[in-house]
């Protein structure tokens, strides 16, 4: 149903996307994989109307369309569903669904709550129409989403990273839907870089790299492997760095009575000198909010925090940072960087008194250098060190981040979710990076989704569910399965 | 030159009004007028710089226009009892402290910009009219000195103006060089993600606003030495010219990004503006209208650059 054909697009003198040719099948799932800067986006904003090709055409039904944008793509039943979804917070379900769509100028609230009730119900989902969209979780907003398009006749769903912020439940749910509105006969592209959810729901896989159609393949005749290999040329195992044997010493950090969700209890736990403690779980079994805790947000009042036996004070973040405790946050846009600020102001951001003098005067050449060295030896790829956090890829952009950090030099670095939107090949340096800083004798508190990553990169593996740790796991007891049970609670 | 320009809409607009009003009238390039021009720009240029400060957090600071009037009434009231560089020192502190209460306010209280300064607005007015008693006080005597800041010049440069650069080359060093300075702008960048880097957000706002304040009594100075006489009616409406030379200037009123060249740029747009107009005799009403249109000419033509 959608047809393109050599699509080619430059921005400045840079090729985004070189003579790349793509077709989706009415009522398929079709896989749109590549790392960051490979061109997905661009390619899916050419869909969507939001640029224009500059040679190439696409086409819809046999109809080309000349001259695209966002309206006439709308009129074609195309719709995108971005990864920071374009819901207003304040309004309601129903409101949000029929937002732009009203005829006239009243409200007919009943039969607009009502045929909003009834789009939901059918695609298998039950929610308050009336709720404000700020009240729900992530997921639900999803289901909005989704429900919005499908209210404008879609023909063709675009989704971006779509489970990137869903737990493991509600990916299931996701698939399901989408399976459904698969049956229904709407054609859907799917972007993601979880291998096995495009394995999973993909009928067929297109890979990009470096602007470019490697390959189209029907999914069935895949696995992870072949996959990672079209993306990268490079082997799914060497993927996490190899771990030595090695024994602790005494030195520990002792986390006790951390109460990560209201009323569910606390957690307590420890942590070696040199070991990367994984944390695992669904989303909303209280893990980020353990480590927020442990940077001084939220509510501390019984937290007993100690490192190598002195007390840790969690008051504030700034008095983490001072104690040389460091955390890689989950959003990066919102909570790790500065996207309009330079990548040097970035790095140095965190330590700015190293650099000046007594009277607060920034030495320009002494800031150069320490962001000189830190880009080096975390191999950051960037053009200019004054350039904008946000020209970097996201793997970039989170080298930046941990370089801020270790500017530091922390003691304790606590990483929520380290490679999320962050492309296989910088995944595995981002791995590298932080064995690396373990092996030199950090505390290292990781959580993470990604059940590979959480498995291939930790000492030790707690699992919380519904704010309590369910079960700890050693490295040679690893299973997948072992941590989904004690997850969902089925230990 | 093309691209320079470009580039630096404000500059553009600055030059245009600087040719326009060369050609519009025979005595704006009169060493005179300019002169006249920079002493009546420097204390809303002051303000300005304060705004701007406040603006790249993210807030606003409304209390100004009525900082420079408690100011001034407080300086000539106080010229009668203190030596004059007491007098003048302790204006500026009480400056500096009505500028730190909003700060504490916004920063440790979390009352919004908004609020709190409109606030501090009100009670500053309120404290020049009761100070004053409604009445304009001249400055005592033995503060007569005050009337240099007004009126001399060094190298024919009035003293007023050298004060404005001086604060305007602190102001860009402070950004560009200092602690401080990083942090205001990555504020109002991303609050949440340097809150999160160990940085105090409470201590930059609440500093931020401080200046403020401090630059707003600074101005009151320079008006007092204009007129010799501190009056409570005086600045009315001030925080809103200093709020369009920000804008002018091109800074996002959301904070992070602007220029402290532009914003000075965009003072002296301002003030050419009413200079022009004064000498081509247009009546006072007339001029606020044409001002009015003129910045939203101002703002739409650096939009639709960008």
């Amino acid at each position: 149903m959608l047809k393109l054909t050599h699509i080619t697009k430059s921005f400045g003198g840079v090729k985004a996307l070189k003579e790349v040719s793509l077709e989706v099948r009415s009522g398929e799932i079709h896989a749109l994989l590549g790392e960051n800067g490979a061109g997905k986006s661009t390619l899916m904003k050419i869909i969507s109307g939001a640029y224009q090709a500059d040679s190439g055409q696409v086409e819809i039904n046999g109809e080309v369309l000349s001259g695209n944008n966002p309206h006439l793509a709308k009129l074609h039943g195309i719709s995108i569903i971005y990864q920071e979804f374009s819901l207003v917070p304040s309004l309601s379900v129903a409101e949000n669904i029929y937002l732009g769509q009203q005829q006239g100028s009243w409200i007919h609230w009943k039969s607009m709550e009502a045929s909003a009730q009834a789009l939901i119900q059918s695609i298998g989902f039950e929610l308050d129409v009336r709720k404000k969209v700020e009240e729900l979780t992530v997921a639900q907003q999803q289901v909005v989403e989704i429900a919005k398009a499908l209210s404008q006749d879609v023909k063709l769903l675009i989704l971006d990273e779509p489970s990137a912020v869903l737990g493991s439940q509600e990916v299931k749910k996701l698939f399901s839907l989408l399976n459904k509105l698969k049956e229904k006969g709407v054609s859907i592209i799917y972007i993601s870089h979880h291998l096995a959810e495009l394995l999973a729901i993909t009928d067929r896989i297109t890979v990009l790299k470096d602007g470019r159609t490697i390959t189209t393949v029907e999914t069935r005749e895949m696995d992870k492997n072949q996959l990672v290999n079209y993306m990268v040329g490079r082997e799914l195992s060497s993927m996490y760095p190899e771990k030595k044997t090695k024994s602790f010493d005494a030195a520990k950090l002792e986390a006790n009575h951390i109460e990560s969700i209201p009323g569910k209890g606390a957690v307590s736990f420890h942590l070696h000198r040199g070991e990367i403690l994984g944390i695992g779980g669904l989303v909303g079994s209280g893990r980020t909010e353990v480590l927020e805790r442990l940077f001084g947000k939220g509510s501390t009042r019984d937290a007993q925090v100690n490192l190598d036996g002195k007390k840790v004070s969690l008051k504030s973040p700034r008095s983490l940072v001072k104690q040389k405790w460091a955390m890689l946050p989950e959003d990066r846009k919102k909570h790790g960087g500065i996207l309009g600020r330079s990548i040097k102001e970035n790095i140095s951001l965190a330590n700015l008194a190293a650099l000046a003098n007594a009277w607060g005067f920034i030495s320009v050449s002494k800031e150069k250098k320490a962001v000189q060295e830190l880009i080096h030896k975390l191999q950051i790829k960037i053009g200019d060190m004054e350039n904008p956090l946000s020209s970097l890829s996201g793997g970039n952009q989170q080298k930046v981040i941990l370089a801020k950090w270790l500017h530091l030099q922390p003691e304790v670095l606590l990483i929520d979710e380290p490679t999320r939107g962050v492309d296989v090949g910088a995944r595995a340096e981002i791995y590298q990076i932080i064995q690396n800083l373990a092996d030199s004798g950090l505390y290292i508190l990781m959580v993470s989704s990604d059940m590979d990553e959480l498995m291939g990169l930790s000492d030790r593996i707690l699992v919380m569910k519904n704010g309590q740790i369910q079960g700890e796991l050693q490295r040679a007891d690893f299973s997948e399965e072992r941590i989904l049970r004690m997850a969902i609670g089925a230990n | 030159m093309k691209a320079i320009l470009l580039k630096n809409n404000t500059l553009l607009i600055f030059l245009l009004l600087f040719i326009g009003s060369a050609l519009l009238s025979d005595s704006f390039l009169s060493g005179n007028n300019l002169a006249n021009l920079l002493r009546q720009t420097a204390p809303i240029g002051l303000i300005s710089l304060g705004m701007f400060l406040v603006i790249l957090t993210g807030g606003i600071d409304l209390s100004v226009g009525s900082i420079v009037a408690c100011i001034g009434v407080t300086f000539a009231l106080l010229s009668y009892e203190l030596y004059y560089s007491a007098g003048l020192l302790l204006s500026l502190a009480i400056g500096l402290g009505i500028g730190a209460i909003s700060g504490y306010l916004i920063a440790y209280q979390r009352v919004a910009p908004f609020i709190a300064t409109l606030a501090m607005m009100t009670i500053a007015r309120g404290a020049a009219f009761l100070f004053s008693k409604g009445a304009p006080i001249t400055v005592g005597e033995h503060s007569a000195a005050i009337l240099a800041l007004g009126s001399a010049t060094i190298l024919g440069i009035p003293v007023s103006a050298i004060i404005l650069f001086v604060v305007f080359a602190l102001v860009f060093i402070l950004l560009k060089y200092h602690i401080l300075g990083r942090h205001i702008i990555a504020i109002g960048s991303n609050e949440e993600a340097v809150h999160l880097s160990g940085i105090s957000v409470e201590r930059t706002k609440f500093m931020v606003y401080a200046i403020s304040g401090f630059l707003a009594a600074l101005a009151a100075l320079l008006m007092v030495g204009r007129t010799g006489v501190g009056t409570a009616n005086i600045g009315v409406g001030l925080e809103l010219d200093a709020i369009a030379a920000v804008v002018i200037g091109g800074a996002s009123l959301s904070g992070g990004r602007g220029s402290v060249f532009h914003t000075l740029l965009g003072v002296l747009i301002l003030g050419m503006i009413g200079n022009i107009m004064n000498l081509l005799d247009v009546t006072s009403y007339l001029q606020q209208l044409i001002k009015g249109i003129i910045i939203i000419l101002a703002v739409i033509f650096q939009k639709n650059q960008k």
